[in-house]
């Protein structure tokens, strides 16, 4: 059974397979980044991501363009991060209660309003929904470990390019500077002029655009429709995924990946007698490990650093 | 009572009124867009719950696992702690509880309270993880009690599957449970579970206002670094309020699983802890209140239930209902125009009342 279980990871499908499960914690992750860069803790990606998969649908259904599809998930998305931002600043509900609360949207409502538009209940077989088209590259794909980067969705790399742009955003953009500004301190931001509430309106936005592809992919990539909980989660392990790359870009999409590949071990594991159940907790303890373990290692690093310090203070006086 | 305080006590009635209403209303909007009967939907969502004696005592049917959960959250909000896995421990609760209900024979009562003392115990246990990984790692223990929720029911979903399941039912579910285990009826459906209910909200009243434990949970809510620096053990406190709202969760999935049903029948998260956080926010994290605030979102659900059974609207209706009373109700700033106008005829009159009586003094 280990051989079995070995020789599946270490084959082009299972890495195409973790780029394709990645995808979707990717796109939520970054835009968890985003918001958490500008000091507010976003825990509301899994409800928008619901709400942006069943939008996704709707508007490819009616439009029966695969692309306007996704332009009004990502729209839908950032609809709900300014809502969100709207009730946060202007009205002053906590913003983890309204992480809640979009959350709940996304439970029922989206059942609510599934059964308003199409007459279903469990999901929207019934309407002609498009799917995203998946992208071949030429030489890439005769490779053979490689050959896992073609063939993909067409948002499984707009995912990856999102890193990239938001490397750019953070650190070459003006609106980056202010981003990572009002995240490390609110009071200093406002007291140099940055209009505080509008760069937050602004983050919550990208943040909504992000989560809203993730959204798009779930139900018109990877489930090939929109079912009732599909996103299963994904929104939290991305929180999860964000702490871990502490915000930054890079380090967010390498965790992303931990958790892509978790699971997808646990898909290769499901035909190999394991109890499925059981291993579908994989992820889930993964995750729950992997944050404590990062945390610990930073705490004990800040320790250190500290301890460093007054030794060097105590031999600075005695000098 | 000061004049200040009364005006809050009035402003926050008002508000939550104005907080219920809007969702309501955004509820009678939506049901005028999507049902051929509207005005039939409305009736049978807010009148129908309260129209017989059978209807209501459906609401405290409903109100059973809803006041634990209320109080478990409430307990971990009052110190600020985020903590989310109270849905996971409802539906480990019910599961402890209904193994022990089914394998374990005992005479009657002393059977239904050992049930519910494992359930109590696991759940409590169960709630440390994410409680000591938060206070001696430092992991966020909002993202490790949700994933915690995933893992409690992908392992109870094994166990009931595989090991416990009843072979000759055609659902999942487990062997029915012995007699003497299960919490008999009130009136109509309705278990005495809702008794020990309220039970729990005196003794959670009690515990967080007239005890030492308590007022440390509200105290390191209110500023966790003032308590460190006046001497409280911050961190034994917040895992003491965790595995407290582990314990009532844990309690109220058992009080409902053997109060409800006769075999276990969950297979995914039940969705009471989240109803417990909606609960928390309408009772301003007073245990005190909880049983209103309960009684208010099972009316709601009854109402919802009634409405998708008669009429053509879905009872996930309640969700959306729910969402929008979470976001106005917890909105600090919602209506703050009105409380300053309020703040400010008030300032007047007294402002009034000090001139006259000045004016009078000089007058003699």
């Amino acid at each position: 059974m280990l051989q079995q279980i070995l020789s599946s990871v270490f084959s082009t499908d299972f890495l195409a397979s973790v780029f394709r499960i990645t995808a979707p914690i990717l796109f939520a992750a970054l835009a968890s980044a985003v918001s958490e860069r500008a000091g507010v803790a976003n825990i509301g990606l899994e409800g928008i991501m619901m709400i942006s998969a069943l939008s996704g649908v709707l508007f490819s259904a009616w439009s029966q363009s695969a692309f306007v599809g996704v332009l009004g998930a990502a729209l839908m998305g950032a609809l709900i991060g300014l809502m969100m931002g709207f009730f946060y600043l202007k009205l002053g509900t906590d913003i983890i209660l309204a992480g809640i609360a979009v959350n709940m949207l996304g439970g029922g409502g989206t059942i609510f309003f599934l059964y308003l538009f199409t007459g279903e209940k469990g999901n929207s077989a019934s309407i002609p929904s498009k799917m995203l088209p998946t992208v071949d590259i030429p030489i890439l794909k005769n490779i053979p470990v490689l050959g896992a980067l073609s063939g993909q969705s067409i948002l499984t790399y707009v995912a990856f390019l999102c890193v990239i742009l938001v490397f750019i955003l953070f650190y070459k953009t003006p609106l980056g500077l202010k981003i990572r500004a009002v995240g490390e301190n609110r009071n200093a931001a406002d007291s140099v002029g940055l209009s505080v509430n509008r760069v937050s309106y602004i983050a919550l936005a990208i943040s909504g655009i992000l989560a809203g592809l993730g959204g798009a992919y779930m139900s018109m990539y990877y489930s090939m429709g929109f079912n009732a909980n599909m996103v299963a989660g994904r929104g939290f392990i991305a929180l999860a995924a964000q702490a871990m790359g502490r915000g930054e870009p890079l380090g967010t999409m390498l965790s992303s990946m931990l958790f892509g590949a978790a699971d997808a071990l646990r898909n290769n594991m499901e035909g190999t007698g394991l109890p499925s159940q059981l291993v579908s907790t994989i992820p889930y303890v993964i995750t729950i490990i992997g944050l404590s373990l990062y945390t610990a290692s930073t705490m004990n690093k800040a320790k250190r650093a500290r301890k460093n310090r007054a030794l060097r203070e105590k031999k600075g006086d005695a000098v | 009572m000061n004049n200040e305080k009364r005006l809050d006590l009035k402003f926050g009635i008002i508000r939550g009124a104005a907080a219920i209403l809007v969702s309501i209303g955004v509820a009678a909007v939506l049901i005028f867009i999507m049902s051929d009967t509207p005005f039939e939907a409305l009736r049978y969502m807010l009148i129908s719950p309260l129209s017989s004696s059978r209807q209501i005592f459906g609401i405290f049917e409903r109100m059973i696992p809803l006041m634990f959960t209320g109080l478990a959250v409430c307990v971990m909000f009052s110190a600020n702690q985020f903590n989310l896995a109270a849905e996971g421990c409802v539906l480990l609760g019910g599961f402890m509880s209904a193994l022990c209900a089914i394998y374990i024979p005992m005479p009657p009562v002393i059977h239904v309270i050992f049930s519910t003392l494992i359930a109590i115990i696991v759940c409590g246990a169960v709630m440390m993880v994410p409680a000591v990984l938060q206070t001696k790692l430092g992991a966020n223990v909002m993202v490790s009690s949700l994933m915690l929720n995933y893992v409690i029911q992908y392992t109870v979903q094994y166990f009931l599957v595989n090991k416990f399941a009843d072979k000759s039912q055609g659902a999942t579910m487990s062997l029915p449970f012995l007699e003497t285990a299960m919490i008999p009826k009130m009136n109509y459906q309705t278990s005495w579970g809702f008794i020990i209910g309220l039970v729990m909200v005196l003794l959670v009243s009690i515990f967080m206002y007239r005890t030492r434990w308590g007022y440390s949970i509200r105290m390191v809510g209110i500023n966790q670094k003032f308590s460190g620096y006046s001497g409280m053990k911050v961190g034994g406190i917040v895992v003491l309020c965790q595995v407290i709202g582990g314990m009532l969760s844990g309690m109220g999935g058992s009080v409902e699983i053997l109060g409800y049903y006769d075999r276990f029948k969950w297979r995914l998260l039940p969705g009471y802890g989240w109803n417990g956080v909606t609960i928390a926010i309408l009772a301003k994290n007073n245990p005190i209140l909880v049983p209103f605030a309960a009684f208010f979102l099972a009316y709601l659900s009854k109402g919802c239930v009634n409405m998708s059974i008669y009429t053509d609207v879905p009872s996930e209706m309640l969700e959306v209902i729910q969402a929008v009373i979470f976001l106005f109700f917890a909105a600090e700033n919602f209506l703050a125009k009105y409380r300053q106008k309020m703040v400010v005829k008030q300032a007047k009159s007294e402002l009034k009342h000090t001139d006259a009586k000045a004016a009078r003094e000089v007058a003699k």
